[in-house]
């Protein structure tokens, strides 16, 4: 420090002494009432939505589950302690809901998970028009949201005006209920359904992740002789590991919540599949079939925590949010 | 002295959701009967309103022109017509009441219930959307014959007025039985064996259609078999051991196996591809005009209806019966609403406008039957129409009457046990087993207690 700045330095504390008062205490108390009032502005839009669509409903979740049913001879409603969830567990269409998603992820999560990692690679590894337009390519199927996307698979999976006819004929195959009703086919038309819905806008997700890796990283990679197989396997998924986790625990939470889907194909199936098939739909009939709402209360709660569990593991195993940490 | 300060707000963060949990806690704790649970009885029933004379009707697509006559004939009340899914069997629209309920308001004025089966959660406890129909509109339940109107009579009140009889009558395509050199069966055990015959002498022909939701109704309520049986309002009958099952069961398990019923449905959309090689089935007897006429589009003079059939050993015919649709009023609703209602409710199911020029069934008011009758006869579509229209007016008296509807909706289950494994190649066998323990858990779900015997 020169003997000019020093002076400058020391006007400057003088001037800044003479507007703030006779210390510096109160100048670092606005200013962090500053940060602290722009963190709550922030942050408040965050939290008003959290309690109005997380944390109130949950707790009228709880509250409704700790109720007893009313029923055509006990309209009464009470305290019914823990019986909602007892009702729930020992429910003969359960476990069955279980089974039936856990048939859906099993042939699912994987293929979606490569395909996202996989597909995301390839673009990334594409740079220049071609990656942008493949990224775009693959990203179409996933603008076709909810009922338009479902309109689509009716359309490919009815036997009698499907492009793949021949593929639904060589199965044996002739009208829709068949084709959604055979054999595992649910599971595999449920997996192929979400896959397309998704898949392109994970690619977009996990990409900008990969687009945030220095350019340094993997030229020192290229320079120490990695090809592009090995630069993707040992310096591009690593880093990117934390954005991998994050698209399993979103897919899986959205995975557990199906709803729509199964919904609609027993519409087209002219209700030949269950009206429960996941548990979501369990949960709609136990407070919409069975006129049961503490179960269904009871229900979602145990979704809840099922979802919640599962998504802290893979948080926790992940890394997901590692580098706060840093 | 920062820690302390972040511990210290982390309590009381904690605290205030603490508190909130546990005064929502406290205030489920508090019940006993004035909570806001949807659905409850127990719960403030809503005030009925009165929009002042404007009303909305819910009716399923072939109600449509019943709706437009009453509104082309009542020109001075407001009428909004809403269209519903008519699928038989679906719980899209109980869903859709409950949350009415929830919401305590959103009911239809009047409806027509897709499925008879909906007269049991539309008139329940829970739900009780169905008005008391004995005292409003006692000159119209005189002109109904009691046994037709019977699935409304819910413990000793009208709950719902019945649009059309719909007995099952025995469909045959006198045609083909003609140029084959068949009889038509007496029995259900003929019927059984000569659709086999027919299938092996002629693949490809069908005898029966079993994927339907009213398919347990027109085997199984033919033959007294018990899935229905109410003992009160908490208890029911199921006993698919029962003889009267398992003659059904082996009637329908023959046909299976000897390739002579159709998998689909009467509804399903590849039905009417089907439906042009039906050469014999029990049916409802509104299959002639809506289903084989409008729906299926078969020729003129083909198709003939004759007297239910019998069990072997029985004096008498035994049959089923398929829907028939039920009129339904909001309990919800008073004053020159509920009177322009009541208007709506009495045109549906009486003026000759609807029920006569109109209708494809047989109306289930008697008044208007006989004009139903002969405007049907001179359209001469039937093979047969003497014995065809002799049979309908008799069908109905073969019905059996221990047969309930219930909150467990057996169409609903067969589809999507029977119906769903035959579809997907598993032996009749095998869907019956699953149709059983399905009907009894569900039924249980409902709150029932099962009996095996009454």
């Amino acid at each position: 420090m020169t003997v000019a700045s020093s002076a400058r330095t020391d006007s400057a504390t003088a001037a800044d002494a003479a507007v703030a008062g006779p210390s510096r205490r109160p100048s670092r108390r606005t200013s962090r009432r500053v940060e602290a009032v722009g963190a709550w502005t922030l942050c408040a839009p965050y939290v008003v939505l959290l309690l109005i669509a997380g944390i109130v409903p949950i707790g009228y979740a709880f509250a409704t589950a700790l109720q007893t049913p009313p029923t055509p001879l006990n309209p009464a409603v009470g305290f019914g302690g823990l019986k909602s969830f007892e009702t729930v567990v020992t429910d003969f269409r359960f476990l069955r809901t279980f089974g039936n998603i856990a048939s859906v992820l099993v042939i699912w999560l994987p293929i979606m998970m490569i395909g996202i990692v996989g597909l995301a690679l390839l673009v990334h590894a594409s740079p220049g028009r071609f990656g942008n337009v493949m990224r775009f390519v693959y990203y179409l199927p996933g603008a076709l949201a909810g009922v338009a996307n479902f309109v689509l698979w009716v359309y490919l999976l009815n036997p009698s005006s499907s492009p793949i006819r021949a593929f639904w004929s060589a199965l044996g195959l002739t009208d829709i209920k068949s084709v959604v009703v055979s054999g595992n086919n649910l599971s595999f038309i449920l997996a192929a359904m979400l896959f397309f819905q998704g898949v392109g806008t994970w690619i977009v997700i996990v990409n900008g992740g990969l687009n945030g890796i220095d350019e340094a990283v993997l030229e020192a990679a290229e320079i120490d002789g990695a090809g592009p197989w090995r630069v993707a396997w040992d310096v591009k998924l690593p880093i990117i590991r934390p954005w991998i986790g994050y698209a399993a625990l979103m897919n899986l939470a959205y995975g557990f919540q199906l709803f729509l889907e199964p919904q609609l194909l027993d519409q087209v199936a002219s209700n030949a599949l269950p009206d429960q098939y996941s548990p979501s739909q369990l949960g709609y009939a136990f407070a919409f079939s069975n006129y049961n709402f503490p179960a269904a209360a009871a229900m979602s709660l145990i979704l809840l925590a099922i979802t919640l569990g599962i998504g802290l593991i893979i948080v926790f195993k992940s890394g997901l949010f590692s580098e706060e940490t840093h | 002295m920062k820690t302390t300060d972040i511990k210290s707000r982390t309590r009381t963060t904690l605290g205030l959701v603490g508190a909130s949990l546990a005064v929502l806690i406290a205030s489920a704790c508090g019940g006993g009967g004035g909570g806001g649970l949807p659905g409850q009885a127990g719960a403030s029933a809503p005030a009925q309103t009165d929009s002042g004379g404007a009303i909305t009707v819910w009716v399923d697509p072939p109600r449509v022109p019943a709706a437009e006559a009453f509104k082309k004939a009542n020109p001075d009340i407001e009428t909004t017509i809403n269209q519903i899914d008519g699928t038989v069997g679906s719980k899209a629209l109980s869903q859709q009441f409950a949350q009415f309920n929830q919401a305590k308001q959103g009911w239809p004025d009047a409806i027509f219930f897709p499925s008879n089966d909906d007269i049991a959660w539309a008139s329940g406890a829970q739900i009780n959307y169905a008005a008391d129909l004995t005292s409003q509109v006692p000159d119209l339940i005189k002109g109904y014959d009691p046994a037709v109107l019977a699935p409304c009579n819910i413990d000793g009140k009208i709950r719902c007025l019945r649009n059309d009889a719909a007995p099952d009558v025995f469909w045959y395509n006198q045609k083909f039985f003609s140029a084959n050199g068949y009889t038509p069966p007496k029995t259900w055990e003929e019927y059984g064996t000569l659709a086999v015959k027919i299938a092996a002498e002629h693949p490809g022909k069908v005898s029966a259609f079993l994927g339907d939701a009213y398919a347990p109704d027109r085997y199984l309520w033919a033959s007294g078999c018990p899935t229905n049986q109410r003992l009160s309002e908490t208890s029911v009958m199921i006993n698919l051991d029962d003889a009267k099952c398992q003659r059904a069961k082996k009637l329908v398990g023959e046909m299976v196996t000897g390739k002579a019923a159709s998998n689909l449905g009467i509804f399903d959309a590849d039905a009417a591809k089907a439906g042009k090689d039906l050469v014999m089935s029990p049916g409802a007897l509104w299959w002639g005009d809506y289903l084989f006429n409008q729906t299926w589009k078969i020729d003129a003079g083909t198709m003939t209806a004759t007297t239910p059939l019998t069990w072997q050993g029985e004096s008498q015919p035994s049959t089923g019966n398929e829907g028939g649709g039920l009129w339904g009023v909001s309990s919800h609703i008073t004053g020159k609403q509920l009177e322009n209602t009541l208007k709506f409710a009495t045109f549906v199911v009486s003026d000759p406008r609807w029920q006569v020029e109109l209708s494809t069934g047989l109306p289930a008011y008697g008044p208007v039957q006989d004009d139903w009758i002969a405007k049907q006869k001179a359209s001469k579509y039937f093979a047969d129409n003497d014995a065809t229209f002799a049979a309908f007016k008799q069908a109905a008296t073969y019905v059996p009457g221990d047969h309930a509807y219930t909150l467990y909706n057996t169409g609903g289950i067969w589809t999507e046990t029977v119906a769903k494994d035959l579809v997907a190649g598993k032996s009749f066998d095998e869907a019956w087993t699953t149709f059983g323990s399905e009907l009894n858990n569900q039924a249980k779900s409902q709150g029932y207690e099962v009996k095996t015997t009454p």
